[in-house]
């Protein structure tokens, strides 16, 4: 029995010595100009902007360090701070809930496709390789004044017109525009998930006499329901980061209607020049992110069935 | 053998600085940052290679970097210590900026540089709590480019040197017309347009005062144009700072306010006649602001003294007269004004006489370190009182409380 116990202890040793002698410092070798990659450019910079969150620092001069005072100022003085916390959760959520709703249906739909599946992946797929950049720019154009949004909107005597200069709507086109780029990624994934769902559970629940109405919602949801997740995480956090689409499309405007936390840090850092400030914000936004990320998987367990 | 050799070498380099601080005559290379268009590069290395010509010994090496990327790349070269011997600064952001530069009134009582030979505005706009820090190139008062031809078929005289704000209104009136307005406003307009017309936007302490009533009521009279008479298009909070120019050139808009920074990429873009107008003036008399550019020495350079003695030249009457005939600036010399007048401005009615005055009538361009985060919320939120949104008086107040 204590010979047993010894042995199971000591076979791994020499293993993990030999481990470090021979290839492990080779792969350690290999893998060094990645590591110091990361190291050089994300661990140093994550370990200053926490520091520099603590200090005035003004890109120029010395930084200063001024205590948690950066954080009081933020949720306390800054009078703009709710506005944009208020406006990044209404993008994620709206985004998030759209986004999602838009791609599983398309997904589905496709995935019923006869003919032509591959295509229509391509052509829901193709907007996510343009540059998001060059996305907004377009569509900036499209909503400008006088555009052919407006002109659109004036044959169907619609009453919107100038979104990106109207408060409440100026918003609803960044979501929009951000659909269009963002909402094939979701769809391929998703599409690529209900192609797995055994064709043999369908069969026989259509055999029991369900409707495809119920073989959607209590079969093939629930087998992606994993996808479903990943999907929904994922598309959280970079709609809480959102930044490209309000740079080019509104800079924040008209007022604050849509400036979100990810352009409030450019514009506190690099046109303020309070680098302490925007580096608090930052980690203000790591934190929202965390609890929000947290959260779906504290609820991921009500209605996430992993197939065992 | 081979390592020695090596550490022997760098050793004797790291060793050079050294040597180069003790002996004055020996070779210096200076390094330039500027911003400009790559097609501008071949006009700034003319002046690099004209501070050779005069100092063999200096060599100015030009870093060239757009407008935008140079603001944010300023800081950044500056936290890291690679800041350059000659830096480029435009007068609003000496705020911000000037802690990296050396004061140069040593250096300028101690040459044959005088400064009654440029423009006063930009001497003060180029200082900073009574220290020079840069020696300008350009100067430029913001005024208003007008379409001559559409004046002349609405049948309208030529604006006066000391027009006031009701007769811009009523020419833009009359001009706003078969789908074409007769100004095009954007966001500069409501600092300049304002103090054009008496009205203050800083207190006596040097901070934002926007909601003294002086400046509300001046502030209106420019947002009134377009969201009650309805005689400009709105800009939109994401456009840039020119987005006036572009309809101007299309002939969508008969007037707009700009810099003669730009006179020449306008006249390249137009296919009518250019005007050039003063901002309108209000009850009071004329008063104008000016803005521009300079070079100063960083407050980090090994080379300060040959640094200055590439300034001189820099900023001399040769490369004023190089960048005066080329249109690129209005030079901050006065003698080589001349040069801007007869070439660049050489088709446009009026130039000397309207730019003479308004030099005459100029007011301190008054500025703080916040005038960045000002610039940028005057863009975010004066579309919504263009759009009949918000009230002036509540937009501006928006502003204020976020300019601590």
């Amino acid at each position: 029995m204590l010979g047993k116990h010894t042995d199971m202890i000591a076979r791994p040793r020499p293993r993990s010595r030999k481990w470090f002698r021979g290839e492990g410092w080779t792969a350690l070798f290999f893998l060094l100009p990645g590591l110091i990659g990361i190291v050089l450019f994300l661990v140093l910079p994550i370990l200053a902007s926490i520091a520099l969150s603590f200090t005035n620092w003004q890109l120029l001069g010395t930084p200063r360090f001024v205590g948690i005072s950066n954080y009081t100022r933020l949720f306390t003085t800054d009078p703009q701070f709710w506005t944009v916390m208020r406006n990044t959760i209404f993008f994620t959520v709206e985004y998030l809930v759209l986004n999602i709703v838009i791609s599983l249906g398309l997904a589905t739909w496709i995935s019923s496709l006869k003919i032509g599946q591959r295509w229509f992946r391509v052509i829901f797929f193709l907007p996510t390789f343009t540059p998001l950049i060059a996305v907004a720019m377009v569509w900036m154009l499209i909503f400008t004044s006088g555009g052919l949004f407006d002109s659109l909107m004036a044959a169907l005597s619609l009453p919107f017109s100038g979104v990106l200069n109207d408060r409440t709507l100026a918003m609803q086109a960044v979501v929009l525009t951000s659909i269009w780029a963002g909402v094939g990624y979701n769809t391929v994934l998703f599409n690529a998930a209900l192609d797995m769902v055994p064709a043999t559970y369908l069969e026989a629940a259509r055999i029991d006499g369900a409707t495809a109405w119920d073989r959607f919602w209590k079969i093939r949801l629930p087998l992606i329901s994993p996808t479903l997740f990943f999907g929904t995480v994922m598309t959280a956090i970079t709609s809480l980061q959102v930044f490209d689409q309000i740079f080019v499309m509104t800079k924040g405007g008209p007022g604050s209607s849509t400036a979100t936390l990810g352009y409030a840090i450019y514009q506190r850092g690099f046109q303020n020049f309070q680098m302490g400030y925007a580096s608090a914000i930052a980690w203000v936004m790591f934190a929202l992110i965390m609890a929000l990320t947290a959260l779906q998987f504290w609820f991921q367990r009500k209605w996430v069935h992993y197939d065992a | 053998m081979k390592r020695s050799l090596i550490f022997a070498a760098a050793l004797a380099a790291s060793s050079l600085p050294g040597i180069g601080a003790k002996a004055q005559d020996a070779p210096v290379t200076l390094t330039w940052q500027m911003w400009g268009e790559p097609n501008d590069a071949q006009l700034w290395q003319q002046l690099a290679d004209l501070v050779t010509q005069q100092y063999p010994n200096i060599k100015v090496q030009l870093q060239l970097s757009g407008w935008t990327d140079y603001w944010t790349r300023l800081p950044v070269l500056t936290a890291s210590g690679q800041v350059a011997d000659i830096v480029s600064m435009q007068s609003m952001r000496m705020p911000n900026f000037y802690s990296i530069l050396t004061p140069l009134d040593d250096y300028v009582k101690n040459s044959d540089v005088k400064v009654a030979d440029f423009e006063t505005s930009i001497m003060s706009g180029l200082s900073h709590d009574g220290k020079l820090y840069a020696l300008p190139y350009d100067v430029g008062p913001w005024m208003v480019f007008y379409n001559r031809d559409k004046f002349a078929a609405a049948g309208l005289k030529e604006p006066a040197k000391d027009w006031t704000f009701d007769d811009f209104k009523a020419d833009a009136k009359t001009l706003t017309k078969d789908g074409t307005y007769g100004y095009g406003t954007q966001g500069f307009d409501f600092i300049a347009g304002p103090v054009a017309l008496g009205a203050e936007y800083f207190n006596s302490d040097n901070e934002f005062d926007l909601t003294n009533a002086g400046f509300v009521d001046a502030f209106s009279k420019y947002a009134d144009l377009t969201a009650k008479d309805k005689l400009s298009p709105v800009f939109a909070s994401a456009a840039d700072a020119s987005a006036a120019s572009g309809r101007f050139a299309s002939g969508n808009v008969a007037m707009y306010i700009d810099g003669p920074w730009t006179l020449i990429t306008a006249q390249a873009n137009v296919k009518f006649k250019i005007g050039i107008a003063p901002l309108p003036r209000g009850s009071g008399p004329s008063r104008f602001i000016t803005a521009g550019s300079g070079w100063g020495i960083s407050a980090t350079s090994q080379h300060k003294d040959a640094a200055f003695k590439a300034l001189q030249v820099l900023s001399g009457p040769k490369a004023a007269e190089i960048l005066g005939s080329a249109g690129r600036a209005l030079p901050a010399r006065l003698a080589q004004q001349t040069a801007w007048y007869d070439g660049a401005a050489k088709n446009v009615s009026g130039t000397r006489d309207t730019l003479q005055y308004m030099f005459a009538h100029t007011t301190p361009f008054r500025i703080n370190e916040k005038w960045n985060q000002f610039e940028n919320l005057v863009m975010q939120y004066v579309p919504l009182t263009l759009t009949g949104d918000s009230k002036p008086e509540g937009v501006l107040s928006d502003i204020q409380s976020q300019l601590p």
